[in-house]
C-alpha cells in the first residue's frame, strides 16, 4: 500500500517533471563525482533558466567512449585530463574556446593562465580547455625514522630505503617515474633504447621497493603496518590526508625535477548546442565558492588558489605517453618479478 | 431511483461482508509473505553460517597442508643450496608439490620460495591447463615485494599468513593467472629458527566456494566481501572485484542494512530483505555472516551472504494469493446472498406490518399481522392489533353518537315524534314516491283546541302530559308507515301515504278528532280536550310540501273558524261535521 501511493506520487512528480522540462534549454554536462554536485547545478539552473543534464564518468575509458559516440554531439561541454583533451583535440570532438567569454579565466592562478606552458590545451594557437582541479604526486616520508626530507625522484632508488619504499603499481607512471630518474628529456616519449634502461631501472625500484599498492587504503596498510618509511604518492594530496587520519607522522615533499600532475580541464564540445551557455557553465565552474566547494567536499585543489608549494615548483603535467600498451605488458612483466636476464629477451 | 430499507440495508450487510472477507483476505496474505520471508531469512542465516565454517575449515586443512610441506627437511635442503641447483631435494620437494596438487583440485600453485635472493622462487609448480608444470631456471620470479612473501618471512615458525583475496596478476601464473586467488603461506624455518624462505598456495577461489556451495539449493546465490566491503563474489560477476578495474562496488551499498557488520564489530550476522524497487534492483533476501579472516590480530574478516530473491521466496504466496483471492470472491458472494437474506426476513414483517396499516386507515379492515412472533416484530405487531381493536371500539362510539344526535336533530324531545324537519323531509320524500307510483297522500294538519288555556291554567307540566298523550293516541291511530309528526306547540300532523282512494279519509277524521277527544287524567283532573283538523291532498290540493302544509293548515284554520271540533278538506271530499254536529 505504500509502494502504491510512492509508485503514484513519483508518476504524478515524474510528469510534472516532464511538461516542466520540456520547455527550457538543456545543457549536457559529462564530468567526473565531485564536479558537478546537484545544489550547485541548481544555482546555474535558476540563473540562466536552463536545464542541466550532468553525466558522471568514473574512468577515462567510460570518457572516451561517450565523448566518441556521435562525435561529441550528445554533450555540451566535458571535463577531462590534459592527457585526454590532447587525445580530443587530435579526435576533433573539441571546438576552440573564445576566453572572452569566460572571464574568470582572468582570476585564476598564474601557473594556470600560461595554457600554453600546459601541453595539450592550445593547438595552432587556439585555447581548447581551460584548467579546473589538479593533483600532483609528491613523496611522502615517515619523519620519525627520515632525518633528510627526501627531495627527488631518485631517492625512491636510494639503497638507504632498501625495503622500505612502498610504490604504486601502475606501468604509465612508473616508467615516467624511471625516465626522470634517468633525467631523460622527455619522460612521456621514451625511445627503444629508453625501455631498455628504464627496464632495468624499474627492476632496481622493484628490489628496492617494499611493495606496490593499487588502493590508497593498501598503501596507508604498508607504510604503517609493513614498515615503508618513503612513499610514492599517486593520489596526492589524498593520501597524505589518509595517512595523517591513521596517525602517521608525515611529510610531503614535491620532487625538485618536477611532480607527475593530473590536471582536469573544462572544455567545449565541437557539437555543442549553444557555445556561449557551454562557456557560462565553464565561467561558473571558475566562481570562488563553486571552486572552494571542490576543494572543501573532494580534496582536490583549485586553480583559483595558489598552488601548495609555490608558483616555483616544477610540475610535469601529464601527457599521453609513447605506448601505454608496451608500458603495460613491461611493466605487468617486471612487477611479477620477472628477473633481468628474463626481461633482456623478448616475451 | 427511491432505495428501500430493504435495499439499503442489503448492501450494507453485503459491503460489510466483502469488506470483512477482504481484510481478512489481505492480511492472511501479507501475514504468511511476512512469515515465509522470515523462515526464508532464518534459512539463509542459519546456511551462510554453516558456509562460513566450511570455508573456516578448508583454510584450516589448507594450512595444515602447507605447514606439512614446509616442515618437509627438502624445503630446508632446497633453500640451503645456491639457486638452480636444488637438485635432488628440489626434486623430492617437488614429487611432494605434485602431488598434494593432484589431491586439490583447487589449489593453482605451490612454491617454495626464498627470503634472500629478492625473494627468488626456487621450486614452483602450477597447474595449467593440461596438469601440473614445474616452472624452472630463468621463469623462476623474484617475489620479495609482494606481501605474502615479506609479511609471511615475519612469522614465526608454524604461523599461517593468509593473504588478501585478489585476482593474481603476476604474469606467467598459468592456470591462476587473472583468477581471483588465495594464499596461505608459512615460513620455512632453520635450525635456529631462522626463516629462510616461504612455501605458498595460491588457492582457487571460486574453486573453494564451488565445492562449498555445492551443499546448498542452487537457487542460493552467493556474496563473499573483504572487510573494506568490496565485493568478492556476487552473482552478477561484473561486480566482483570492481576495486581491480578501478571502480569499487561495495555490499553495503548494495544491501544497507548490511552495513552494519563493517561498522558495528558486535554483530556477526544480519539478515536483510530487499524490495524490488531498492538495493540490488531486485527483490532478495538475504543473510550475510562475519567471518574472521587470516591472523585474528589483525581484526581482519570477510562477510560471506547468501541470498534467494523475493519472486522465489514467495512463490508459494502467489497460489496462495490466487486462493485467498478466490476465498474472498466466494465469500463476497456468500455475503451478498446472506445479506439478502438477512434483509428479506427483517423487511417481511416489517412489509406486513405497513400493509395492515394501510388496510385499516383504508377501509378500517384488520388485515393478516405477523402475531405469532416472539421478537420485536411480534410486539410491534401486537401494539398494533391492540390499537386497532381500541380504534373500531371508539369509531362504534362515535356512530350511535352521531345517530342519536341525528334523531335528537329530527324527532321532537317531548313526544318522540318526528319534528318540522323530519317531517318536511318525509313530505318531500312521499310526494316524490307517490308521484312516481299514481297514488295520493293525504296530509291532516292537527291543532289543539284551547290549549294554550289549559297551559296558563293548569301549569306547563299538564300541558305536556296532554301534548304526550296526544302524541301516543294519534301514534296508535295510524299504520307503521304513516308519519306522526309535531310540529311545535299544540300544532300535530299526519302523513298517510300510499292512497288509492281518498273516501276512508272522512272516517279516519272523525277517528282522530273522537280519539283526542277521549278525557286525559291529569292529577286529579279529568281534561277533555277537542281539536280542529284540516286535511289536504297530493296530487290535487299543492304541488310542494310547503304548499301541501299550508293547504292543510288553512282547511284547519276553516275548521277552527266553524267553532272548532271538527274537520275539513281543502278540497273535497267537503267539509267533515262537527263533533256531535
Amino acid at each position: 500500500m505504500g509502494r502504491l501511493f510512492c509508485f503514484l506520487l513519483a508518476l504524478l512528480l515524474q510528469g510534472g517533471g516532464v511538461t516542466w522540462a520540456a520547455e527550457l534549454p538543456v545543457l549536457r554536462v559529462l564530468a567526473w563525482p565531485g564536479y558537478a554536485d546537484a545544489d550547485l547545478v541548481r544555482v546555474f539552473e535558476q540563473r540562466h533558466k536552463v536545464r542541466v543534464e550532468v553525466t558522471l564518468v568514473s574512468t577515462d575509458e567510460a570518457l572516451r567512449e561517450k565523448l566518441a559516440r556521435r562525435n561529441g554531439g550528445d554533450y555540451d561541454v566535458v571535463a577531462a585530463n590534459t592527457a585526454e583533451i590532447s587525445r580530443f583535440v587530435d579526435l576533433g570532438l573539441l571546438q576552440a574556446l573564445d576566453l572572452a567569454g569566460i572571464p574568470r579565466t582572468r582570476a585564476q592562478a598564474r601557473a594556470f593562465r600560461d595554457l600554453t606552458a600546459i601541453p595539450g590545451l592550445t593547438r595552432g594557437g587556439r585555447v581548447y580547455a581551460v584548467p579546473y582541479t589538479y593533483a600532483e604526486m609528491g613523496l611522502i616520508y615517515d619523519r620519525t625514522r627520515v632525518r633528510e626530507p627526501p627531495g627527488s625522484t631518485a631517492d625512491l632508488w636510494d639503497p638507504a630505503f632498501q625495503g622500505r619504499v612502498v610504490l604504486y603499481d601502475g606501468s604509465g607512471h612508473n616508467f615516467t617515474l624511471a625516465a626522470i630518474r634517468l633525467g631523460l628529456p622527455d619522460p612521456f616519449h621514451l625511445s627503444d633504447a629508453d625501455f631498455l634502461r628504464a627496464t632495468q631501472a624499474l627492476v632496481d625500484l622493484r628490489r628496492n621497493a617494499l611493495g606496490f599498492y593499487s588502493l590508497p587504503e593498501e598503501a596507508t596498510e604498508l607504510f604503517r603496518r609493513d614498515g615503508g618509511v618513503l612513499l610514492f604518492a599517486n593520489y596526492g594530496a589524498q593520501q597524505v590526508k589518509l595517512l595523517r587520519a591513521a596517525g602517521a607522522d608525515i611529510g610531503y615533499v614535491l620532487p625538485r625535477e618536477g611532480a607527475l600532475a593530473w590536471l582536469d580541464c573544462w572544455a567545449v564540445t565541437r557539437g555543442a548546442r549553444d557555445k556561449a551557455l557551454a562557456q557560462a557553465w565553464i565561467d561558473y565552474m571558475l566562481e570562488a565558492p563553486v571552486s572552494a566547494a571542490l576543494t572543501e567536499r573532494q580534496g582536490l585543489a583549485n586553480t583559483l588558489d595558489a598552488p601548495q608549494g609555490g608558483e616555483g615548483q616544477k610540475r610535469l603535467w601529464l601527457e599521453p605517453v609513447e605506448d601505454p600498451e608496451r608500458r603495460a605488458a613491461l611493466w605487468r612483466r617486471i612487477v611479477s618479478g620477472d628477473t633481468p636476464e628474463k626481461l633482456r629477451k623478448k616475451p | 431511483m427511491h432505495f428501500g430499507l430493504r435495499f439499503k440495508f442489503g448492501v450494507f450487510l453485503a459491503a460489510f461482508g466483502i469488506l470483512a472477507s477482504g481484510l481478512t483476505g489481505y492480511y492472511f496474505y501479507s501475514a504468511s509473505r511476512t512469515l515465509l520471508v522470515r523462515v526464508a531469512e532464518s534459512d539463509l542465516s542459519t546456511a551462510s553460517q554453516v558456509l562460513g565454517r566450511g570455508f573456516s575449515t578448508t583454510l584450516d586443512e589448507v594450512a595444515r597442508d602447507v605447514r606439512f610441506l614446509a616442515a618437509l627437511p627438502e624445503a630446508v635442503q632446497a633453500l640451503a643450496s645456491k639457486p638452480g641447483g636444488e637438485g635432488e631435494a628440489g626434486q623430492r620437494l617437488a614429487e611432494s608439490f605434485a602431488a598434494m596438487l593432484a589431491v586439490h583440485p583447487e589449489y593453482f600453485q605451490l612454491r617454495l620460495i626464498a627470503a634472500d635472493q629478492h625473494g627468488l622462487e626456487r621450486v614452483r609448480l602450477d597447474r595449467d591447463g593440461r596438469g601440473v608444470t614445474r616452472v624452472t631456471g630463468a621463469d623462476l620470479q623474484e617475489k620479495g615485494h609482494y606481501p605474502y612473501v615479506f609479511r609471511t618471512l615475519r612469522q614465526g615458525p608454524g604461523e599461517i599468513h593468509v593473504s588478501r583475496i585478489a585476482i593474481n596478476h603476476e604474469a606467467g601464473a598459468h592456470a591462476g593467472q587473472e583468477r581471483p586467488t588465495l594464499r596461505l603461506a608459512t615460513p620455512v624455518s632453520s635450525q635456529g629458527g631462522r626463516n629462510l624462505g616461504l612455501v605458498v598456495v595460491n588457492v582457487d577461489l571460486e574453486g573453494v566456494f564451488r565445492l562449498l556451495q555445492a551443499d546448498l539449493p542452487s537457487s542460493y546465490q552467493l556474496y563473499l566481501a573483504n572487510e573494506w566491503g568490496d565485493f568478492l563474489i556476487h552473482p552478477d560477476a561484473g561486480l566482483a572485484f570492481g576495486f581491480d578495474r578501478g571502480r569499487r562496488y561495495l555490499l553495503p551499498d548494495s544491501f544497507p542494512q548490511a552495513g552494519r557488520l563493517f561498522e558495528d564489530r558486535g554483530r556477526h550476522t544480519v539478515v536483510t530483505s530487499t524490495e524490488p524497487d531498492q538495493g540490488e534492483g531486485k527483490g532478495l533476501v538475504a543473510a550475510f555472516h562475519r567471518l574472521p579472516f587470516g591472523e585474528t590480530a589483525d581484526g581482519r574478516f570477510v562477510v560471506l551472504g547468501l541470498s534467494q530473491s523475493l519472486d522465489r521466496v514467495l512463490g508459494e504466496t502467489r497460489a496462495l494469493a490466487i486462493r485467498t483471492i478466490q476465498f474472498v470472491v466466494l465469500f463476497s458472494l456468500l455475503a451478498v446472498l446472506l445479506s439478502w437474506l438477512v434483509s428479506r426476513l427483517t423487511t417481511r414483517p416489517l412489509n406486513m406490518i405497513v400493509e395492515a396499516v394501510k388496510g385499516f386507515s383504508r377501509e378500517h379492515a384488520v388485515g393478516e399481522l405477523p402475531l405469532s412472533r416472539k421478537d420485536e416484530f411480534g410486539l410491534l405487531a401486537h401494539t398494533f392489533n391492540d390499537m386497532q381493536i381500541e380504534i373500531k371500539a371508539h369509531l362504534a362510539q362515535l356512530d350511535e353518537n352521531r345517530r342519536q344526535l341525528d334523531h335528537l336533530a329530527r324527532h321532537d324531545p317531548l313526544t318522540g315524534l318526528a319534528n318540522r324537519m323530519q317531517m318536511f323531509e318525509t313530505l318531500e320524500h312521499e310526494m316524490a314516491a307517490m308521484r312516481r307510483a299514481g297514488r295520493r297522500l293525504a296530509l291532516f294538519f292537527i291543532d289543539l283546541d284551547r290549549f294554550k288555556e289549559i297551559n296558563d291554567s293548569l301549569g306547563h307540566a299538564v300541558g305536556d302530559e296532554v301534548l304526550r298523550v296526544s302524541a301516543r293516541r294519534l301514534k296508535g291511530l295510524v299504520r307503521e308507515v304513516d308519519t306522526v309528526a309535531r310540529l311545535g306547540g299544540d300544532e300535530f300532523m299526519l302523513l298517510l301515504s300510499g292512497l288509492d282512494e281518498v273516501k276512508h279519509l272522512s272516517a279516519i277524521a272523525d277517528k282522530v278528532i273522537h280519539a283526542l277527544e277521549q278525557p286525559i287524567p291529569a292529577g286529579e283532573l279529568s281534561l277533555s280536550v277537542s281539536a280542529s283538523l284540516g286535511v289536504a291532498l297530493y296530487p290535487g290540493d299543492a304541488t310542494t310540501a310547503a304548499d301541501l302544509v299550508q293547504k292543510a293548515d288553512l282547511a284547519m284554520y276553516q275548521a277552527k273558524a266553524a267553532g272548532r271540533h271538527a274537520w275539513r278538506f281543502h278540497s273535497s271530499p267537503g267539509e267533515g261535521p262537527a263533533p256531535g254536529g
